[in-house]
């Protein structure tokens, strides 16, 4: 499915084309003393979505996703570069290009708390110019699509975060875009929403939409993303299909050691070990994991417990890397 | 087509949406019952230090307290969308922005008449004031005028709201300010110089003393200036109030002024 895709970008067009894009946040404090800050937010990035495919922007918090979204979204101005989404420049005609695309924020906020979600549904589609006779079958569809069939009359302010999160996604859609801007759509969502709403997300390209998508879920990304930018720090650091990213952190094995009160100088010796490509310490319930990334064809555990001594030592594993380990690789 | 179901339908569900003081427990007690406290207060005020007629008092009051209804609805209904984190969604849609931004305008200005008339029968009632028979229709017009030209002043209001993120402390001002300035309580030209000056140019003065004429009989014809001067002063302050919430949008895009919550 993702390979027969892959082939049919090929002889597509780009739909989002983006260029050395920047954007630099000026920010002002004191009243009498003023302090200017400039923040580089985006430092020159560039990628190109095609027809059809399923785009994912990954990085920590801060890295610039949200904000590169803006700028292609029509909110924000770049102050380098340029973006065009469906041949259209994004800075000089915002209105054509917001006839085009459907924007979801993931998160509980950005909807009218006191009307209904049929009502929040009809004021956007009254603002997407979509006409009256269409606008009530279309609603109807949608709301079958994200599954609020029959709760579309309630107040949104008794929706839960799921619904609201439904809600979000139906509105982007209203108009039937041709580009859907996902920032972390499934975010705060209980496990069997959020698959649900990747379903609805998996779907929306199955109906030829382009979809570019932002989140912190890496199996998410996984699942769903044709090809994945990596950014960090305002720039790319690493572009390609999942299978690529995974592959670029090696061809090696990870080691995962559950440990209890390890010392940084421990995990400074592991790191300084011949054939580790690298480590990171994560907290897991009551219990810490060194994870530990090897090159191919090193077998390191027991070099590895042999700098343990002396610390508690809990479960020994190892695993193929996984998509997670490649993007903290990056952005470390 | 579009645009005239923006300025119409989206103009009602957006009023709807972010004006919450719809509420009948909300609404009764804040614009039905606080004007006619407003207008009691300064009639036995005018009775107690013998100054101005009850007509004056209630004529000027209740048209001054059209302002509340106006300042806190215009801008509650633009700059609460900033409080809802539902600006950024409503700024990429490719609706035309005067039909979106006015059309929130016609629910707050109707609003604002009802309240006027409202406040000026019961007010007129309780106190036992005489109305000309002549004068009823000229004077529904005249609020409908005023109720207007307040709103455009509204929309300053809202525009200012948008950027500082708060509305009651300016609508509050505001609202004080036209009782001072209007000529509801103290006629204009008892005001110092300066103030009779400043008062020429805000919303209500002209149109609080029209009805005032109408009231006494005055033929609608001598009334047509002050209507006129009402009307283009609601005109200038709405076109002032749209062009600085178009100014916001734009800065906005380069400087990312809305964006932070």
């Amino acid at each position: 499915m993702r390979l027969s895709r892959s082939l049919a970008y090929a002889r597509n067009v780009a739909v989002v084309e983006v260029e050395e894009l920047a954007r630099t946040y000026r920010t002002s404090t004191g009243i009498l003393r003023r302090r200017t800050v400039e923040v580089e937010a985006v430092r020159g990035v560039s990628f190109e979505i095609a027809k059809g495919e399923l785009f994912g922007l990954l990085g920590p918090n801060g890295a610039g996703k949200t904000t590169t979204i803006k700028m292609l979204i029509t909110l924000l101005l770049p102050t380098a570069g340029t973006a065009r989404v469906l041949g259209l420049d994004v800075a000089r005609n915002a209105r054509e290009v917001r006839k085009r695309i459907g924007y979801v924020f993931g998160g509980d906020r950005g909807l009218y708390e006191r009307l209904s979600g049929l009502d929040n549904l009809r004021y956007f589609a009254e603002l997407y110019g979509v006409e009256p006779r269409v606008q009530k079958l279309r609603i109807q569809e949608l709301l079958q699509l994200v599954g609020l069939a029959g709760r579309e009359r309630e107040k949104v302010e008794g929706y839960s975060r799921g619904m609201r999160q439904r809600l979000h996604i139906a509105r982007g859609l209203l108009h039937d875009p041709e580009v859907v801007f996902l920032d972390e759509p499934t975010i705060g969502v209980d496990p069997v929403g959020a698959r649900e709403l990747r379903a609805t997300i998996a779907a929306l390209t199955d109906a030829g939409k382009t979809v570019l998508l932002t989140t912190h879920y890496m199996f998410e990304a996984d699942a769903l993303c044709d090809r994945i930018a990596v950014i960090a720090q305002g720039r790319i650091v690493a572009q390609g299909t999942p299978q690529a990213l995974k592959a670029g952190v090696g061809e090696g094995t990870v080691v995962e050691i559950e440990v209890y009160g390890i010392e940084d100088a421990v995990v400074e010796r592991v790191r300084a070990l011949d054939g580790v490509s690298n480590v990171g310490l994560e907290a897991r319930d009551q219990k810490q994991v060194l994870v530990v990334q090897t090159l191919p064809g090193r077998e390191l555990v027991h070099a590895i417990l042999g700098h343990l001594h002396g610390s508690e030592v809990g479960r020994v594993s190892s695993r193929e890397p996984t998509l997670e380990d490649a993007y903290v690789a990056l952005v470390e | 087509m579009k645009s005239v179901r923006v300025f119409f339908v989206g103009g009602l569900i957006s009023y709807r949406a972010l004006f919450s003081w719809l509420n009948p427990w909300v609404y009764v007690p804040s614009f039905l019952v606080m004007p006619i406290f407003q207008i009691l207060l300064f009639v036995y005020i005018g009775r107690s230090a013998k100054l101005q007629s009850d007509s004056f008092y209630v004529i000027g009051n209740a048209l001054q307290f059209a302002a509340i209804p106006c300042l806190f609805a215009m801008a509650n209904t633009i700059a609460g969308e900033r409080n809802q984190q539902t600006l950024g969604y409503i700024l990429i849609t490719p609706a035309r922005r005067l039909p979106l931004f006015l059309g929130r305008a016609l629910p707050v200005a109707t609003n604002g008449f009802f309240v006027a008339l409202f406040a000026l029968v019961a007010g007129s009632a309780i106190v036992g004031t005489h109305v000309a028979a002549s004068g009823y229709a000229p004077i529904v017009l005249v609020i409908a005028v005023s109720a207007f030209a307040c709103t455009g002043l509204g929309l300053i209001n809202a525009a200012i709201g948008l950027v500082a993120r708060e509305t009651a402390v300016l609508s509050n001002i505001l609202f004080g300010g036209l009782l001072v300035l209007s000529g509801a309580n103290v006629p204009v030209h008892d005001l110092p110089i300066v103030l009779r000056q400043v008062s020429e140019g805000v919303p209500l003065t002209h149109g609080i003393a029209a009805a005032r004429k109408l009231a006494s009989g005055s033929s609608v014809g001598s009334v047509l200036g002050l209507l006129g001067a009402e009307a283009l002063i609601g005109l200038a302050y709405a076109a002032l109030g749209y062009a600085l919430i178009r100014g916001t949008e734009t800065l906005s895009r380069r400087r990312a002024t809305l964006e932070r919550a």
